[in-house]
């Protein structure tokens, strides 16, 4: 993409140069990338018919890669992302979910102590710590309820329903609906043949 | 309660009801002595119906958000106290009188998209901007209308699930996900809320 402005972006800002969008998807604003400092190839990928509005945000550290799927529609999720974070196909994600695949500190207090006291005098400042990441992978045709927090280290199998406000720790069994703090499986679903998924136009 | 007992002097002449930042729109209805705060809180009132909202008298709304679907229907009792609150319909909310609802707290009466796996692929294809460019219709949604009756309390970060029904003074205790109906003066919490006593 040569200019790297959005025409209908209400925020004064560019996309960042590792930011790789397919051309019938839509990102509603820059404004996502606030928080991105991935660097190319690419940080953020985003395939055919997918869109991100409202207060969607990309939070990438230097190493982080995201990728979303064909048809997936978030509006206000917000990506935590140093390592891999990958999205499938056909995916639903709710407002004020929170997407993490570290927690971006040292567990151990000390450590912890020590990254804080280390504070660099960056301009704008950027935290930067030495912390454990673990890549979270979203199947095909999940939905994510809004609130909800996908902890690091967790794969959400296809088709997955993750219910308002839970707090998923551990990972899911495709077709299953599981909801709560922390998630448990409410109920299965009947997985439906490939072949009768409903395909796109064009 | 009569005018002579219900009305403060300062709202002896002036409008029934008044928001804060504009004009009420014309499918929103305040009564008396209603008092709604925000600027961007009417952004989401899509709804056909007229009125899509009601709000009875004296009640106060700080930031409180009304989203609509396009047959979305709001109606709230008297005397009721919502801070930041989100209400969000696609077919029918109703509220009783003197009912409080806390910060961060959301009622749907719809899930907005479908849980059958084909039919909800199918939304997300007709969501993408190549579905809305190609026109594609979405799929039917689940409604069911949430009712909160007389006197509820429901506290911060609450949420309220379509087709709940929450009985007169029941007490939802904060960060509840209530999925279930609510007797009458139950004290419900827990993600999903369960009964832990009576008030």
């Amino acid at each position: 993409m040569e200019n790297r402005r959005l025409p209908w972006d209400w925020h004064d800002g560019m996309l960042p140069s590792s930011t790789v969008l397919h051309e019938e998807s839509m990102v509603e604003s820059s404004y996502s990338f606030l928080l991105d400092r991935s660097q190319p190839p690419y940080g953020v990928l985003v395939e055919r018919g997918t869109s991100t509005y409202g207060g969607t945000m990309f939070d990438l550290g230097p190493r982080g890669r995201m990728t979303f799927g064909q048809f997936c529609m978030t509006n206000g999720t917000r990506f935590v992302c140093d390592e891999r974070i990958t999205v499938g196909d056909y995916c639903l994600l709710a407002w004020n979910v929170v997407i993490m695949d570290t927690y971006r500190t040292p567990l151990d207090p000390l450590a912890r102590r020590r990254a804080l006291r280390g504070e660099p005098p960056t301009q704008p400042r950027r935290f930067v710590a030495e912390s454990e990441t673990r890549p979270v992978a979203i199947g095909d045709a999940v939905w994510i309820g809004f609130d909800s927090v996908v902890l690091p280290g967790v794969t959400i199998g296809d088709g997955v329903i993750v219910g308002a406000r839970s707090v998923v720790n551990s990972d899911c069994e495709p077709w299953t609906i599981v909801a709560g703090n922390p998630a448990r499986v409410i109920r299965k679903l009947e997985a439906p043949d490939r072949a009768s998924w409903p395909t796109p136009p064009g | 309660m009569t005018q002579a007992e219900g009305s403060h002097p300062a709202w002896s002449d002036g409008p029934p009801g008044r928001w804060e930042d504009g004009d009420v729109p014309t499918a929103v209805s305040l009564g008396e002595g209603t008092v709604v705060t925000g600027a961007d809180v009417f952004k989401r009132l899509r709804s056909h119906r007229n009125p899509a909202l009601v709000i009875g008298s004296h009640c106060t709304m700080e930031l409180t958000q009304f989203s609509y679907g396009l047959d979305g229907y709001i109606e709230i009792g008297d005397h009721c106290l919502f801070s930041n609150a989100v209400l969000m319909s696609e077919l029918e909310i109703r509220i009783g009188s003197h009912v409080v609802l806390g910060w961060n707290t959301y009622v749907a009466d719809s899930d907005f998209h479908p849980l059958e796996p084909i039919a909800r692929i199918a939304d997300t294809i007709a969501c993408s901007p190549i579905g809305a460019a190609a026109g594609l219709p979405r799929p039917d949604v689940v409604c069911a209308p949430v009712v909160i009756e007389d006197d509820v309390w429901v506290g911060p970060s609450c949420t309220i699930l379509k087709g709940v029904r929450i009985g007169a003074g029941a007490f939802v205790e904060p960060g509840s996900l209530v999925s279930i109906d609510v007797p009458a003066r139950g004290r419900v919490m827990g993600n999903p809320a369960r009964l832990v006593g009576n008030v």
